[in-house]
């Protein structure tokens, strides 16, 4: 019933017309002929890969070679071959379910196909049809529900994170006014101040593939410049959206790489890299007017252990004794103001923002 | 490719020796991953040796180390002169003839784990000093010396670096690491029993602030807790109570998650009551630092409205899990949580047969199911013989692929990824490095010992499974989730395994009866 040369119902190109050469392979009839990787021609490729020891290891010669189809080309192999390899993991999963969907869209056509020969009936290949795409979508639904839990979980982790830094951080304010020399006193003052403003950062946007009214934008924020010099911003994202899996018709979650980054003062250059993937991006803290703020990085350069107080209030099993008296530092930093992790002002990628509360 | 010949030691006073110079262009092996060149002056008819240029996992020699050979008494004798010491004499031999069972691979494929790229001579210099004094300590008394020795120069190598590359930063941790062990240590053979690392100790605000910033860079904080606490939420649906017997409670930061589920459970039912008993060893601070723990999670389940209690337990004098000093409501649903993280500071209680005994106490709760957080340690357990060195090869290859990991995802960060390296890592590398010194021999992975000890799997479900993969998708691709068993979900790096959180439950047949213990 369905020709093998034909798209599948899965299939979410609309493929120019394809023949089928000599040699097996199947090409597009346009102008320039193109290769079309079939099913069958992409399961021997992923055959040939496995035996070859993955992705990683095998290269397209010698993919060429273990698969030992002609009219193959190097070309074909390499691009191919890339595609696979970023697209294999990430979407690597879904790829299995919707593949098992569609071997059993197809079992079921096949099978219908007999089925309607006996009985005559097209509405019983249009059900069993359906029944499939159900069950695509159905696994489809889950995994949202997985990705949206998970992101509850990381977000209730990092709120926790943050309200036990805070606690620390004060009990560190704490001590330090009572044995510190003014310096150090400064010093853990505006410490407390920064760090308390700290947010943990929430996950990027994430796009369904072809389902854009899923979009669970949450905030990225986090003030850790005090920590880092500025020139050293962490994003949170991952690649661009696979190009691979767009055209497989699979559907992976994708990563938008649009970071959502705070612009404040003097830190714009920072910014410029935020398409930049797999880059944390700590945003910085509010500055009054642009100042500038000695970063806590001097801090942690040198090694140093910012109090040499003993602690009697530390609670961190083990780790608790602060450490040998460092030179103290004297930290210009500014005072931003206490940031609730879900306003921002101005400068905001995204409009969406999944509040924490 | 060129050799080093012993004879031509030239230990001159100052500078590189001839030797040095020699040995430097004989290293121009293309090593883009760990040594695993093990240094053997076996016999004494070799002056000149030959290179095994592919030297991979699957050739490992066991490494025998004939410490009267002749060889080696220039160095013990410029020992006094440490700058004597460029590197220590090695005759790579192509395949060592007597081979102990310790070249059985930790990995099946035939490709070293991780591909660690290798800078230059200095790194490979490095890997190889560290190396050696890990050698020299699996051997007998007479190695501490020499391994003194040798950890002086590779101070000296890396005294200008703070902020080296990766490899010298690691470099550095593992030498801080074995200087501890053999400071911390008069005798020999060594029970890792004090928690007192003689090492710095950062401030609680530090510490939890590096550990944020290591979840925000990698999955190996996250996946055991999401993973369990995915586990416990299938396990508890519709209960009205849960229970959790917590063994190393920390900051307590696995159940802010789960609290989180709890609240959000879609069942329209309210949330169940959550009782955590943390269990703690004898000492005060323990309890203390417990307490406080157990005071932030029933603030944060308060803020959102989950039901909460708390509750401490204690190891007994010989730190001993005691099910009886665990207050269980008749009919409440027990769930037995175990993270082991060996290195990790603050690990009070950790040993062999305090696991084990925690873990068996399980049984005698009654426990409804039993998460389990630990790393992987590879291969089965060698033998005694040069079991230190192994155990060390395991745990730089470890840390080499986390810190290879972190690079990756985040390869301009490289002041972020020092503090974490130098605050969370490093104590987790002094402590693998004792565990690993330990008298105790290489137990067997928890989870094994759990399925031969009867306890029954728990399949994972595609919750999790799926779970697990969106988490690592948020990260560096080269992180791989896998389904070891069907109970069983590993973390890897680049195949290098990293971590598995397991999922086990009590067999109603299953007795409370002692069993085989972990320790041999």
């Amino acid at each position: 019933m369905f020709s093998s040369k034909k798209p599948t119902m899965n299939s979410h190109e609309r493929p120019p017309m394809c023949v089928q050469g000599d040699s097996g392979l199947v090409l597009t009839t346009d102008p320039k002929p193109r290769l079309r990787w079939t099913v069958e021609l992409h399961d021997r490729f992923v055959d040939a890969v496995a035996q070859l020891g993955g992705p990683d290891k095998a290269t397209p010669k010698t993919i060429m070679r273990v698969m030992g189809v002609k009219g193959l080309t190097l070309y074909h192999l390499k691009s191919h071959l890339q595609k696979f390899r970023l697209g294999k993991q990430p979407h690597k999963e879904f790829n299995d379910h919707s593949k098992d969907a569609l071997e059993m869209q197809r079992n079921a056509a096949s099978s219908s196909g007999i089925m309607s020969r006996t009985m005559n009936d097209r509405n019983v290949q249009i059900t069993e049809a359906l029944r499939m795409q159900k069950e695509v979508q159905r696994r489809l639904h889950e995994q949202l529900e997985v990705q949206k839990h998970l992101q509850m979980r990381i977000e209730a982790q990092g709120k926790y994170m943050q309200s036990i830094l805070e606690k620390a951080y004060q009990t560190l304010a704490g001590e330090g006014a009572m044995t510190a020399t003014g310096s150090y006193k400064d010093l853990q003052n505006q410490a407390t101040m920064n760090l308390g403003a700290m947010a943990f950062p929430s996950l990027q946007d994430l796009h369904l593939f072809n389902n854009d009214q899923l979009e669970i934008s949450p905030q990225l924020d986090r003030p850790l410049e005090d920590f880092f010099p500025s020139n050293e911003t962490l994003c949170l994202g991952k690649k661009r959206p696979n190009p691979y899996s767009y055209s497989n018709g699979k559907s992976p979650l994708i990563w938008s790489d649009e970071l959502k980054l705070q612009e404040f003062g003097s830190h714009e250059e920072n910014l410029k890299n935020n398409i930049d993937h797999e880059h944390l991006q700590i945003a910085p803290s509010i500055i009054n007017g642009g100042m500038e703020m000695e970063s806590m990085a001097d801090v942690y350069e040198a090694k140093p252990l910012m109090l040499s107080v003993d602690s009697n209030g530390e609670k961190y099993e083990g780790s608790s004794k602060v450490g040998r008296p460092s030179t103290p530092r004297r930290a210009t930093v500014s005072t931003p103001e206490r940031m609730s992790p879900m306003i921002r002002g101005g400068g905001l990628g995204q409009t969406r923002n999944l509040s924490y509360a | 490719m060129g050799l080093f010949d012993s004879k031509n030691i030239n230990i001159s006073a100052e500078g590189e020796t001839e030797s040095d110079i020699k040995n430097r262009e004989a290293m121009e092996l293309v090593l883009d991953d760990l040594p695993a060149l093990i240094f053997s002056v076996g016999s004494s008819t070799t002056t000149t040796t030959t290179v095994n240029d592919d030297i991979s996992w699957d050739d490992w020699p066991s490494p025998h180390l004939n410490w009267s050979h002749e060889d080696f008494h220039p160095f013990f004798a410029a020992a006094a002169g440490d700058h004597y010491f460029a590197t220590p004499p090695h005759n790579i031999q192509n395949q060592s003839s007597s081979t102990s069972s310790t070249t059985t691979t930790p990995e099946d494929d035939p490709t070293p784990p991780t591909k660690f790229p290798v800078e230059s001579d200095k790194t490979q210099r490095l890997l190889h000093l560290l190396t050696a004094v890990a050698e020299a300590l699996s051997g007998d008394l007479n190695g501490q010396y020499l391994a003194r020795v040798i950890l002086i120069r590779l101070k000296e190598l890396l005294s200008t670096d703070n902020a080296g590359s990766g490899i010298e930063r690691l470099t550095n941790h593992f030498t801080e690491a074995l200087d501890a062990l053999l400071d911390g240590d008069a005798t020999f053979p060594r029970r890792s029993e004090s928690n007192q690392f003689p090492y710095r100790h950062y401030p609680a605000a530090e510490v939890l602030t590096a550990f944020q910033l290591l979840q925000d860079m990698s999955p190996i904080a996250s996946f055991g807790h999401l993973t369990a606490n995915q586990a416990i939420i299938e396990a508890v649906a519709g209960e009205r109570r849960v229970h959790i017997v917590d063994y190393d409670i920390a900051e307590g930061i696995q159940w802010a998650s789960l609290i989180q589920a709890m609240v959000s459970r879609n069942d329209g039912l309210p949330p169940p009551h959550l009782k955590i008993t943390a269990v703690t060893n004898s000492r005060r601070r323990s309890a203390s630092a417990a307490k406080e723990t157990g005071r932030r999670l029933s603030d944060f389940a308060a803020s959102l409205g989950q039901p909460f209690s708390f509750r401490l337990c204690r190891l007994d004098q010989q730190k001993r899990f005691q099910p009886a000093a665990v207050k269980v409501v008749k009919g409440e649903p027990v769930v037995v949580n175990c993270v082991l993280c060996p290195g990790q500071v603050g690990y009070g209680h950790g040993s062999v047969t305090s696991v084990g005994s925690f873990l068996l106490g399980a049984v005698a709760l009654r426990a409804r199911l039993v998460t389990l957080i630990e790393e992987d340690i590879g291969a089965a357990a060698g033998d005694e013989k040069g079991s230190f060195l192994r155990r060390f090869m395991i745990e730089l290859e470890r840390y080499m692929a986390i810190w290879e990991s972190l690079e990756a995802g985040f390869p301009k960060q490289g002041r972020v990824r020092e503090m974490v390296e130098r605050v969370i890592l490093g104590p987790r590398i002094i402590g693998a490095v004792r565990r690993a010194y330990g008298c105790e021999p290489m137990a067997e992975e928890c989870g094994e010992w759990m399925a031969a000890a009867g306890f029954a799997r728990v399949e994972l479900s595609f919750f999790n499974l799926c779970q697990a993969r969106l988490l690592l998708g948020i990260f560096n691709d080269g992180y791989k989730v896998e389904d070891d068993a069907s109970n069983k979900l590993l973390l890897s790096w680049k195949s290098r395994r990293l971590l598995s959180a397991s999922v086990w439950t009590i067999p109603t047949r299953m007795s409370p009866s002692p069993s085989p213990s972990l320790a041999i």
